[in-house]
């Protein structure tokens, strides 16, 4: 393994066991309890989050050969905010088998968004840029039905609705962990499968056809999968901004482009990214906490333009 | 032993006839150059071939099957392609671009590196293997994304234009290098525009051409026939003439005095 893979490996190990010591002392009686049901669960959720917005992310940009391609480029977060708003609005329920109905409304509209846009593209005829606009016209319908209900919509449910944006990791107790990990391991067990037949796409779709890749099956496997994972993060967290579209160019910038360690690293620093975004944001305002979500774009953009202009020079 | 027999084929698009009535036969072994004016349908032969462009009727028959009935994995055992010079966006080093090839084989990641350092070494240029891409110039690339298709090991190679963008000594070796590819089994399906390059394949009555005219089949000879200055001059509706240097006849397009640039 190369020196520079070995590096990143080290970092972000070395962030992912210190964010645990970030914020208040660990200290007294309720030390242990603070520690085992509040930051351990919220890190690995946190973690659990990170990987798998990052890998979705550079699968999402490998596949559509676009380097702004996100997590959401299918019209996960539309969705999801729409089913979310919906569920606020006119929940009668506030749980469903034992699950907040949000989170099963944001589920449900982030996932039929996706495989909605996952559809269109399994379709041989459809070349990538109309998927990626079909991606666009599912959000931008999903975002004005939301508009919609916001309009029927009353202050308290609207308010929940704003809160949810924001993204948040807190959590008290495993639970988060429990429904994250399943989506989790099954999507990165099914993407990273599809290494080899990524790495083709690296001459385009066609080339990739011409050496045997079922290119419309790919893209149906690897849409449908991440779709699936990205839909249960966003349910569990609501939506957390720029962590999918900048850890795979911050990976690709320090080990290279190649797809084979560009998905598994992309998982590592994504968690380790979201980690240390999220310690930041219970530390840096004693007291208070912010939004991961602001965070992680407030350190994400800038730490991508430092990379990009070091890597011209 | 694998050919490629292409019957009656009709691509249409928007209503515009791109391949008609178009049939053609290419044995095991043998090589066949598509010439023929700009938008005359070779790319979307080549294509229609691959299976990436569905003809409206006719058939593709690959080793005597038709090739929409093949799967992936199958097809690309027996077709390979080199696209028309495309630009590529990632740093990948060359050999990965190369073991990218092997999909096909589902072997492990080390043997696929080793085929491809293998195919990278038959065109000389193992010293390749950990450059990016990106950073190697035409004639370079495209003798990397030839080392991808022997690593691919199809046995018909569809070759679109290899000498496009390449400077003449470059254009010159891609094209020994086919024709040494060519003489030693592969049989070669290529399209161009550089008729004084095919003399570089191989024997010139053993490299056959046929002349694309808006999708049509305009003539089918090959390159020894005294009558192909005149069929490629009426395919492309100017005069060649013929002249030669040592044993190899050059075509030269001809124009007449008052078309010099003053």
């Amino acid at each position: 393994m190369s020196r520079r893979v070995l590096g990143v490996l080290g970092v972000s190990l070395a962030i992912v066991v210190g964010s645990l010591f970030a914020g208040p002392a660990l200290e007294g009686e309720h030390a242990p309890f603070v520690l085992w049901q509040l930051r351990v669960p919220r890190l690995l959720v946190g973690m659990l989050v990170g990987a798998m917005l990052s890998l979705a992310g550079a699968s999402f940009q490998i596949v559509f050969n676009n380097p702004l391609a996100t997590p959401s480029t299918v019209g996960t977060l539309a969705g999801a905010t729409l089913g979310a708003l919906a569920a606020l609005a006119f929940g009668i329920e506030p749980e469903v088998a034992g699950l907040p109905i949000t989170t099963l409304a944001a589920f449900a509209g982030a996932l039929s968004a996706s495989l909605l846009v996952a559809a269109v593209a399994s379709s041989g005829r459809a070349r990538m840029g109309d998927v990626l606009l079909a991606g666009i016209a599912v959000s931008l319908a999903a975002s004005a039905i939301a508009t919609g209900v916001q309009y029927v919509a009353d202050s308290r449910a609207l308010f929940a609705a704003s809160r949810w944006s924001l993204g948040q990791l807190p959590q008290v107790g495993y639970r988060g962990v429990g429904v994250l990990s399943p989506a989790v391991v099954l999507t990165s067990a099914v993407l990273l499968g599809q290494t080899r037949a990524l790495g083709s796409l690296v001459l385009g779709e066609d080339a990739a056809h011409a050496q045997g890749v079922h290119v419309p099956r790919l893209r149906a496997l690897v849409l449908g999968a991440a779709s699936l994972g990205v839909a249960t993060c966003v349910a569990w967290c609501g939506p957390i901004a720029f962590v999918g579209l900048i850890v795979p160019h911050l990976v690709r910038l320090a080990v290279g482009p190649g797809v084979r360690l560009l998905l598994p690293m992309s998982m590592v620093v994504g968690a380790a990214f979201l980690a240390f975004c999220d310690a930041l944001a219970r530390s840096i305002v004693p007291g208070r906490e912010l939004p991961v979500g602001v965070l992680t774009a407030a350190l994400g953009a800038p730490a991508l333009i430092l990379l990009m202009a070091r890597q011209r020079a | 032993m694998s050919g490629l027999s292409v019957s009656a084929l009709w691509v249409r698009a928007r209503g515009r006839a791109i391949l008609s009535d178009l049939s053609f036969e290419l044995g095991p072994g043998e090589l066949l150059a598509l010439v023929g004016p700009n938008g005359a349908g070779k790319t979307t032969l080549l294509r229609t071939v691959l299976g990436l462009v569905r003809p409206e009727s006719g058939s593709v028959l690959v080793a005597g099957r038709a090739v929409a009935t093949l799967s992936s994995r199958e097809r690309a055992a027996e077709l390979g392609w080199l696209p028309q010079a495309r630009s590529i966006a990632d740093p990948i080093p060359a050999l990965e671009v190369v073991a990218a090839a092997r999909y096909r084989f589902r072997e492990s990641r080390r043997t696929a590196e080793a085929k491809a350092l293998a195919a990278l070494e038959r065109l000389g240029i193992a010293h390749f293997a950990e450059r990016p891409i990106t950073e190697l110039s035409g004639g370079e690339r495209q003798r990397v994304l030839l080392a991808a298709l022997i690593a691919q090991e199809a046995r018909i190679a569809l070759l679109d234009e290899p000498g496009s963008h390449l400077d003449p000594a470059q254009q010159l070796e891609v094209y020994r290098l086919i024709g040494s590819l060519w003489r030693s089994g592969l049989t070669v399906l290529v399209v161009t525009h550089d008729i004084n390059l095919l003399g570089a394949l191989g024997a010139e009555e053993r490299v056959r051409v046929l002349g694309l005219d808006h999708g049509r089949a305009a003539f089918q000879t090959s390159l020894a026939d005294p009558e192909f200055p005149n069929l490629l001059g009426a395919l492309f509706g100017i005069e060649f003439v013929s002249t030669s240097a040592g044993r190899r006849r050059v075509l030269v397009p001809v124009f007449a005095e008052g078309e010099r640039a003053s």
